[in-house]
C-alpha cells in the first residue's frame, strides 16, 4: 500500500521506537503491542468509499492505539501512510465527480453542482479523521491538552493536514468547467427579484457551509465577488439606464443595504455572532461594492450623457448621481472623452442647425456646472464645440438673434432669469473675489474660470472680440426697426438697454443713434406733411451709424421723382443746412394697379413700381430696354424687381428677357405665393457683419498681393505685420490666417513651410 | 392699366449741405480738419450726429464741427485762426438758398 520511500521512514522509525521503548535492550512483547496499535490506528483512518461504513470503534482501543503510537513518536508516520492512501483512493471521487460533471454539462443545471458540492462534503466527512466523535471522546493526544504541548498541535496538525491534502485532491479533480457552474450555483443562490424589498427570503446558509468545507470560497474567492459584481451592474442597468428624473444611486445603496447584504454575509461575514461583528467584517467588502456601484452607475451615465444633456433640466437628478458618483470614481477624463466623441458624432456634423448646436451647447454648460462648478470639464468639452461654431458661417446671427429675442420658435438660449451681467472680460482675474478657488488639478494650462450663470458671455467668447458681436446687432436691429410700421419702437429700445448692460453703452451708441433717426425720422414726416402733404415717408438715417445699406441708385420714373424732389425740397427748407440722399433700392411702394379686368392694390419695392410705371407707358419690354431706361441698376436687381410682378400676375415672360403686360389675367401657372413672399421676405439689403469683414478683406488683398510680388514667399506673421502699414487694418492674425487659408482654397497663393507665396 | 401711388415708404440718408456738388455718395466723404471725424459722424464730444452735433462754416470756405472749432478757438495757440489755414477765423452767414441740388 505504503510507497517504497514511506516504508523506509516508517522502517527507520520503527527502528527508532525500537531503541526507544526497549532502552537499549532487546525485548518484543512491547513491540507486539505497538504493531496492534499500528494497526488499529490504521485501519482506524483508512480512506474508505462511501459505501462502505466506517466499523464503529472502541474508543478506549483507539485511544489506546494512538497513545502507544505517540509514544513511539510513530503518529506522524501513521499520518504520512493516511494521506498517502487518501491519495491511493482519490480515484473513487474521481469517477463520481466526472459523473456529475457530464450531468452538469448536459442539462446546464446548477443543482447538478449544488449535489456534487454536497457529495463531496461527505466524502470530506466519511474521509475526516475526526468527524465522527465528539470532541469529549477524542483520544486525549489529539484533545488540547496543557500539560503536552505536542498532544495539543497534534490534534490541530492531523485536522489540518487531512484538510490541506483533501482540498488539494478535489482541486485536481475538478475539471475548469466546474468554475462555471460553481459560478452558476453562486448566482441562483443571490435575491433575484429587483424590485420587491420587502421580504427577503433568508439565504441559503447550507451550500454556503459546505462551500466553506471544502475550501471553495477561499480557492473561488474573485469568481464570487465577479458574481457580485455582475449582480450589481445588472440590477443598475436594469432600474436605472434611462431613468433620469430621480435620483437613483440611494435607491441602489438601499437595494445594495436590503438585498446584497444579508446575502454577502453568507461569503464575506461567516461565523460572525451578531449583526454588529457582521458589519464589521464586511465594512471592507462593503466599501469595495459601493466603489463599484457608483462606477457602474458613473459608466451607464457617462455613455449616456448626450441624452441626459438633451433632457436637461428633466434630467438634473441624473447628473447630481453622476456628480456624486465622479467624487468615488475618479472618470472625469472618460466622460469628457465620450461627451466630446458623442458631440463629435451627433452634433458637430453639418446636417445640424447651428441654432441647434447652440442650444446643445447651452446645455452642455448648464449641465456640466451641476456636475463641475469650476468648469474644468466644461472647458475641454466645450473646445471642440465652440471651434466648430467659430467656423459656421451663420453663428454670430444665431447668438445675436437670440440676444434680441429673434428666434423664431420662442425657446431662448438664455433663461430670463439668468443674471444679467456685463461681459466678463476674460484675462483678469478678480482678486477680491471672495469665491475664488484654486483651479483643480486636471485644469489644463489654458484653462479659466468661467465665471458662472452667464451664459451669454460664454457664447459672446467663441470670438476674439466682441466687436462683430455688435457689428451683427446692428445689422439686425438695423432690419428690425425699417421693418417696424406702426412707429413703435419701445421693443427696440428695451433691447438696447438689456444689451447695453451686456456689451457696454460705447458699443450700443450706434444702436441709439439708429433708433434715435427713427424716431426724428417720423417728426421730420409729421412736420413736411403738414407743410406739404406727401405720399412718402421716410426713414432718413444718419449714415456712419448704420450697417451698409446696399447703395447705388436708378432712374425713377418721373412720377416717382417728382414726389421723392418735393419731399427732398420740403427737408431742407425745414433743415436748411441738410439734404437728403436717397437709397431708391430699399423700402417699399404701396400701388393701385387697374387693369382691364381687375384692381390690385399692392405693396411692391421701388424698383418693380417704376417698372409698372414704364409698363403703364408701354405694355412690352426687354430686360435690356428697362436696364437702359432706368440707368445705373444691375440685372440681378432689374430681374427681382420682374419676378414681384410676375408673381402678382401683373407681368408675363412672354420669351426669355422679354415681358408682357396682363391686362387681363392669365391662369397662374404656378403657386405663386412662394416665390413671391420669398422675394418681399428679403429684408432690405442690409449686410450681415460676416459679409462686410469679408468685403473688407478683399480689399487688403491688394496689399498682401503687392508685399508676395514684391517679396516673394513670407511668412503669416510677418504679412500680419506689414499689413498693420495699410489703412484701417485691425485684423488679428487669426483672421487674417483664415483668409489666407479660403485664398488658399480659391488658387491665389499657395503654402508651403508656413512660408505664403501668389499662385502663379 | 392705371397706376396710383397709395404711399410709399422710402430710405433716405441726411447729409450736411457742404456747398459742394455730390451727386454720388461715393466719393471722398468729407471729414472735420480737426477731429478728422465725418461731417456726419460727431465730433469727439458728442455722441449724437446732426443737428446736435452741427458744422459751422468758414468765410474761408473751410468747414468743422462747430464744437471743435469752437474748441479751437478757445485754446491760446488758435489765436482766434482758421487751423486750416491760419486766417483769422469768420463765420460765414449760411445763404438760405444752398445748393441747387441736381
Ligand atoms: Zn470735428
Ligand atoms: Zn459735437
Ligand atoms: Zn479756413
Amino acid at each position: 500500500m505504503a510507497t517504497p520511500a514511506v516504508q523506509s521512514f516508517v522502517e527507520e522509525k520503527w527502528q527508532e521506537a525500537f531503541k526507544n521503548l526497549n532502552r537499549g535492550e532487546p525485548g518484543i512483547s512491547g513491540l507486539m503491542t505497538i504493531s496492534e496499535a499500528w494497526r488499529i490506528a490504521s485501519d482506524f483512518l483508512r480512506p474508505r468509499p462511501l459505501s462502505e461504513p466506517r466499523p464503529r470503534y472502541n474508543a478506549h482501543e483507539i485511544k489506546a492505539a494512538f497513545d502507544m503510537l505517540a509514544h513511539t513518536k510513530l503518529l506522524y508516520t501513521v499520518l504520512e501512510n493516511f494521506l498517502d492512501d487518501m491519495h491511493q483512493q482519490e480515484y473513487l471521487i474521481k469517477q463520481e465527480v466526472g459523473e456529475y460533471m457530464s450531468r452538469y454539462e448536459e442539462t446546464d443545471d446548477p443543482q447538478v453542482i449544488a449535489e456534487l458540492v454536497y457529495r463531496l462534503v461527505d466524502w470530506f466527512n466519511a474521509w475526516h479523521p475526526l468527524a465522527e466523535y465528539e470532541f469529549s471522546s477524542l483520544p486525549s493526544i489529539w484533545r488540547a491538552d496543557d500539560q503536552n504541548e505536542l498532544s495539543t498541535s497534534l490534534g490541530h496538525i492531523v485536522t489540518d493536514h487531512f484538510t490541506v491534502a483533501f482540498h488539494t485532491h478535489i482541486y485536481s479533480i475538478l475539471p475548469p468547467s466546474f468554475s462555471r457552474g460553481f459560478k452558476a450555483l453562486v448566482s441562483s443562490t443571490l435575491p433575484i427579484s429587483y424590485d420587491d424589498m420587502s421580504d427577503s427570503p433568508s439565504p441559503d446558509t447550507f451550500v454556503w457551509d459546505s462551500f466553506f468545507a471544502l475550501g471553495l470560497v477561499e480557492r473561488y474567492e474573485s469568481l464570487i465577488a465577479s458574481v457580485c459584481y455582475e449582480h450589481i451592474e445588472d440590477y443598475i442597468r436594469e432600474v436605472c439606464a434611462g431613468q433620469w428624473s430621480e435620483r437613483m444611486l440611494a435607491d441602489v445603496r438601499l437595494w445594495m443595504d436590503s438585498r446584497m447584504l444579508p446575502w454577502m454575509r453568507l461569503p464575506y461575514a461567516r461565523g460572525a455572532k451578531d449583526l454588529n461583528e457582521a458589519t464589521k467584517m464586511m465594512s471592507g467588502v462593503k466599501s469595495r461594492f459601493d466603489y463599484h456601484i457608483c462606477k457602474v452607475l458613473c459608466d451607464l451615465r457617462t455613455s449616456e450623457i448626450f441624452d441626459i444633456i438633451i433632457d436637461f433640466p428633466d434630467s438634473k437628478p441624473a447628473l447630481e448621481d453622476l456628480k456624486e458618483c465622479l467624487h468615488r470614481v475618479d472618470q472625469r477624463s472618460i466622460l469628457v472623452a465620450s461627451l466630446r466623441k458623442a458631440n463629435k458624432k451627433r452634433l458637430l456634423h453639418p446636417g445640424a442647425d447651428t441654432k441647434d448646436i447652440l442650444a446643445q451647447y447651452v446645455s452642455i454648460i448648464k449641465c456640466l456646472r451641476v456636475i463641475d462648478p469650476p468648469g474644468v470639464l466644461l472647458y475641454k468639452v466645450a473646445d471642440p464645440i465652440r471651434r466648430y461654431l467659430r467656423d459656421r458661417p451663420d453663428t454670430i446671427r444665431c447668438i445675436v438673434s437670440d440676444l434680441v429675442g429673434d428666434s423664431e420658435n420662442g425657446t431662448s438660449l438664455v433663461d430670463d432669469n439668468d443674471p444679467l451681467v456685463p461681459l466678463a472680460s476674460r484675462d483678469v482675474e478678480d482678486y477680491t473675489d471672495s469665491t475664488w478657488e484654486p483651479e483643480p488639478i486636471d485644469a489644463g494650462p489654458d484653462f479659466r474660470t468661467n465665471k458662472p450663470g452667464d451664459i451669454i458671455s460664454t457664447l459672446v467668447s467663441i470670438y476674439e472680440s466682441k466687436d462683430l458681436f455688435v457689428k451683427e446687432l446692428q445689422v439686425l436691429l438695423a432690419q428690425r426697426l425699417l421693418n417696424v410700421k406702426d412707429g413703435n419702437y419701445e421693443k427696440e429700445r428695451r433691447n438696447i438697454e438689456i444689451l447695453k448692460v451686456r456689451f457696454g453703452e460705447a458699443a450700443l451708441q450706434v444702436c441709439e443713434v439708429m433708433l434715435r433717426d427713427m424716431t426724428d425720422s417720423r417728426r421730420t414726416d409729421q412736420h413736411v406733411q403738414s407743410q406739404k402733404p406727401s405720399l412718402l415717408h421716410p426713414v432718413i438715417i444718419s449714415r456712419h451709424f448704420w450697417p451698409t445699406l446696399q447703395t447705388g441708385t436708378f432712374i425713377l420714373p418721373q412720377r416717382l421723382r417728382a414726389i421723392q424732389e418735393d419731399y427732398s425740397r420740403e427737408y431742407t427748407a425745414f433743415k436748411p443746412d441738410k439734404k437728403l440722399v436717397w437709397l431708391s433700392h430699399m423700402g417699399s411702394v404701396k400701388i393701385e394697379v387697374e387693369l382691364q379686368d381687375r384692381t390690385l392694390e399692392v405693396d411692391v419695392p421701388p424698383v418693380s413700381a417704376a417698372m409698372v410705371e414704364l409698363f403703364s407707358e408701354r405694355d412690352r419690354w426687354s430686360v435690356d430696354e428697362l436696364i437702359a431706361q432706368m440707368g445705373r441698376i444691375d440685372r440681378p436687381s432689374v430681374m427681382k424687381g420682374l419676378l414681384v410682378l410676375v408673381d402678382l400676375g401683373i407681368l408675363k415672360e412672354e420669351e426669355t428677357d422679354h415681358y408682357k403686360l396682363l391686362e387681363v389675367a392669365e391662369e397662374a401657372s404656378a403657386d405663386p405665393g412662394a416665390s413671391r413672399s420669398a422675394a418681399m421676405d428679403e429684408l432690405p439689403g442690409v449686410q450681415t457683419a460676416q459679409q462686410q469683414q469679408a468685403e473688407q478683406m478683399r480689399v487688403f488683398w491688394r496689399f498682401i498681393e503687392g508685399m508676395l510680388t514684391n517679396l516673394g514667399a513670407l511668412p503669416l506673421d510677418r504679412i500680419q505685420n506689414m499689413l498693420k502699414f495699410a489703412p484701417g487694418y485691425d485684423r488679428n492674425i487669426e483672421q487674417l490666417g483664415m483668409f489666407m487659408e479660403a485664398a488658399r482654397r480659391e488658387g491665389m497663393v499657395v503654402a508651403k513651410d508656413g512660408m505664403w507665396r501668389l499662385n502663379r | 392699366m392705371k397706376v396710383t401711388i397709395k404711399s410709399w415708404n422710402a430710405i433716405a440718408q441726411w447729409r450736411w449741405d457742404t456747398g459742394k456738388a455730390d451727386q454720388d455718395d461715393a466719393d471722398e466723404e468729407d471729414v472735420c480738419g480737426i477731429c478728422r471725424v465725418a461731417y456726419e459722424g460727431c465730433c469727439p464730444a458728442c455722441k449724437m450726429p446732426g443737428d446736435d452735433c452741427p458744422l459751422i462754416w468758414g468765410e474761408c470756405s473751410h468747414i468743422f464741427h462747430m464744437h471743435c472749432l469752437l474748441k479751437w478757438i478757445g485754446t491760446g495757440q488758435s489765436k482766434q485762426l482758421c487751423p486750416m489755414d491760419r486766417r483769422p477765423w469768420v463765420t460765414a452767414e449760411r445763404k438760405i438758398n444752398p445748393s441747387k441740388s441736381s
